[in-house]
């Protein structure tokens, strides 16, 4: 899918030479073309001669800080941004994708996963994007996700931590609700991101979702084994407002 | 006297005051109730002696002495009620009144009214045989309309100078008047009730900007938030008192806005250059050294995340949110077995709890990260024990010598005496995982684990958190 004939177009915008100069040319190696800017204004003018494809921002920088310039991007551009953050704690993390953010990695990051995490974002971006609208909730028996603060609640309203590997398969689920969902497809969709950890077989992560979301993990009820096929949610889905959750 | 007095003896400021104060009102109070009764008393005693002196004296001129009676002697004796008698009125069981006593001689010797001496006392009207007399015939005169007789008599009695005859006058005793009593009492209570209402009120408008500080100050240390100072206001020293306080406040609240910028702009300035050094490390050609130095990045990494974690764990902006322990757990044990990181767990029981999910999730982190790095493999279980969720950490490692158990807790303290590369970290782990406890309100303990011969076996980390 990423085979295109020309390069991937990438602005990076970091105000420290110091990791912006090598980590554009560890991405030029891994075959994108990368602009880079030293601060919102430089990228500013460099979004007026031509758009990039992705922007990767840093969030700390001087004179206009990354996430007003980030705003800026999805408002009037509608570009797939990822965060750089030196800052790695959840309330960060939820105001940067609540502005329009598509992901973020926080520094120092493995330069492989942001590889991976650009090529995720790019094939979602491709597809249309998942983004789900503003304070939208899945809920399904009584449970809620939410896609943007991916904060699973079970039905007594408590917090069910789960990955961000279980994150994407819960909402594979959840797109597709009582169809049957066989290893490959779910690997498909929610493969990428955090491709290391799909290393391991699907089946191990199924385990892990249901240990959190089912009562009995040995004898699971919402998300059922279906013989010689894959897996199945076996629940309704209905999408509902933030706050009437 | 605290500890008898214990259920009603007032904790406030307030409270004690308005207790001593009403104690010192009660007091003042009954002593002029008691001084203004027994004037009373005195005023009619008084006016008895006199009463009985006038008719001693009118007896004596319309009578005179004992023995030669003019005509009608005996019947102006009667009208006045003044018995004659050759011996002395006192019995054994009578008290003599030693103040009536001088009083009357007084006033007769005043009149001219010369006695050999004189006997006032007291007696209950039932115990004196002349008054039985005359009440006997009283009651067969008037049948049941007669008025209740008075209780008490006073008896008073002079010896004439000549012949050993007594002159004996009975005053009937008002009964106490219970109208007098009534009325001091109400006086009593009605005065107490209005000086004790407006010392209360008083003191409330002193105690209340108190109060009002104390509620704010409970606050600051919650919230850390300098918005919403008080105004001054009380007298003078309370007044002082709140605007040292709000300088104070502001102070406080300074330091720590300047302790966050600053430790946010360390974490920023050196995970930015260190970020540089991950992406150059790729650049290496040999893997296995590539694979070392990105390790040493992630232990930099990891240490200045527990410093800055450590300077801000106390920080109460974070909310607490109820979440479920176990998926909780179940995640950190997770992480670790993705890293192929010899970890088990097990999660016997669902536990909701309100609780910081980032932060705990880091301490339990840190006390497998710990177990894995001395005691090569970390069995991680989640329990409950009445109303605590236990969360225990155990690793097969050597253990650590009892007397340094303690110390491990303290930051910077590490399992080995040298500053080994290889074991890393910079000794907060621990420290972190007892602070975010301590954060929820829990604790974290560390003990050895023994087999039946008193091996050290292991290491177990114990931490709890209270279920609300």
């Amino acid at each position: 899918m990423l085979e295109q004939s020309a390069p991937v177009r990438l602005l990076l915008v970091d105000d420290e030479p110091a990791l912006r100069e090598p980590l554009a040319e560890y991405l030029s190696r891994q075959g994108f073309a990368v602009a880079q800017a030293s601060s919102a204004a430089e990228a500013r003018s460099l979004l007026k001669a031509s758009l990039p494809e992705l922007v990767l921002l840093d969030i700390m920088m001087p004179g206009e800080d990354g996430l007003s310039l980030c705003r800026h991007l999805a408002d009037a551009h509608a570009i797939p941004t990822i965060l750089l953050t030196a800052k790695g704690e959840a309330m960060d993390r939820i105001v940067g994708l609540e502005i329009g953010a598509d992901d973020y990695v926080v520094k120092p990051f493995e330069p492989r996963e942001l590889v991976a995490r650009i090529r995720s974002v790019l094939r979602r971006a491709a597809k249309g994007g998942v983004a789900p609208g503003e304070d939208e909730l899945f809920e399904f028996e009584g449970w809620h996700l939410d896609p943007l603060k991916r904060r699973l609640t079970d039905p007594e309203g408590a917090m069910v931590s789960i990955s961000s590997a279980e994150f994407r398969l819960l909402m594979a689920f959840l797109e597709h609700p009582r169809k049957v969902l066989d290893r490959d497809r779910l690997l498909d969709m929610v493969q990428g991101r955090e491709a290391h950890l799909f290393d391991r077989a699907i089946d191990n992560q199924i385990s892990r979702l249901r240990r959190k979301v089912e009562v009995d993990s040995k004898n699971p009820t919402l998300i059922q084994t279906v013989w010689g096929g894959g897996y199945m949610l076996a629940a309704d889905v209905r999408r509902v407002q933030a706050n009437s959750a | 006297m605290k500890r008898l007095l214990g259920g009603i003896w007032p904790k406030s400021l307030q409270g004690q005051l308005l207790l001593a104060v009403a104690l010192a009102l009660m007091l003042a109070q009954g002593i002029s109730a008691v001084l203004l009764y027994r004037a009373q008393v005195e005023r009619r005693e008084a006016a008895l002696v006199h009463a009985a002196a006038i008719r001693l004296f009118a007896a004596n001129r319309e009578g005179g002495l004992g023995g030669r009676h003019p005509p009608g002697a005996e019947e102006a004796a009667r009208q006045l009620k003044v018995e004659q008698l050759n011996q002395s009125p006192l019995t054994s069981g009578d008290e003599r009144q030693d103040r009536a006593e001088h009083e009357l001689q007084e006033i007769l010797a005043g009149q001219g009214f010369a006695t050999n001496g004189v006997v006032v006392f007291h007696r209950p009207m039932g115990e004196d045989p002349h008054l039985a007399r005359r009440m006997a015939r009283r009651t067969a005169a008037l049948g049941e309309h007669a008025p209740p007789p008075p209780n008490e008599l006073m008896v008073a009695a002079v010896e004439l100078p000549a012949g050993g005859d007594w002159m004996v006058v009975r005053m009937p005793v008002p009964r106490p008047e219970r109208g007098l009593l009534l009325t001091l009492i109400g006086q009593t209570l009605l005065l107490y009730a209005l000086l004790f209402g407006a010392i209360a009120l008083i003191l409330r408008q002193i105690t209340k900007p108190l109060k009002a500080l104390t509620g704010r100050l409970e606050r600051f240390a919650e919230t850390r938030d300098a918005d919403g100072q008080l105004e001054p206001e009380g007298p003078d020293d309370v007044r002082r008192l709140i605007v040292a306080h709000n300088a104070m406040e502001a102070r406080l609240a300074a330091l720590l806005d300047e302790k966050d910028v600053m430790l946010g702009a360390i974490g920023h300035d050196l995970k930015t250059p260190l970020a540089a050094l991950r992406v150059r490390i790729e650049s290496v050609e040999d893997e296995s050294e590539r694979a070392k130095m990105a390790r040493t990045i992630e232990d930099i990494t990891r240490s200045l995340d527990d410093i800055l974690s450590l300077a801000r764990v106390g920080r109460p902006s974070d909310p607490l949110e109820p979440a479920e322990l176990g998926a909780l757990v179940a995640q950190v044990g997770e992480e670790f077995e993705d890293m192929g990181e010899p970890v088990t767990f097990e999660i016997a029981t669902r536990i909701v709890l309100p609780l910081r999910a980032t932060w705990l999730r880091r301490a339990i982190r840190n006390l497998v990260v710990n177990a894995l790095r001395y005691g090569k493999a970390a069995r991680i279980e989640l329990s409950r024990d009445r109303d605590q969720a236990v969360i225990r950490i155990e690793d097969d490692g050597p253990g650590i010598p009892e007397d340094q158990i303690a110390r491990m807790l303290e930051p910077f303290t590490r399992g080995e005496p040298s500053r080994n590369s290889e074991t890393g970290g910079a000794g907060l782990g621990l420290t972190l995982a007892r602070a975010i406890a301590d954060q929820h309100g829990g604790s974290l303990q560390l003990g050895n684990r023994r087999d039946a011969s008193g091996n050290v076996v292991g290491l177990t980390a114990t931490l709890r958190l209270p279920i609300i």
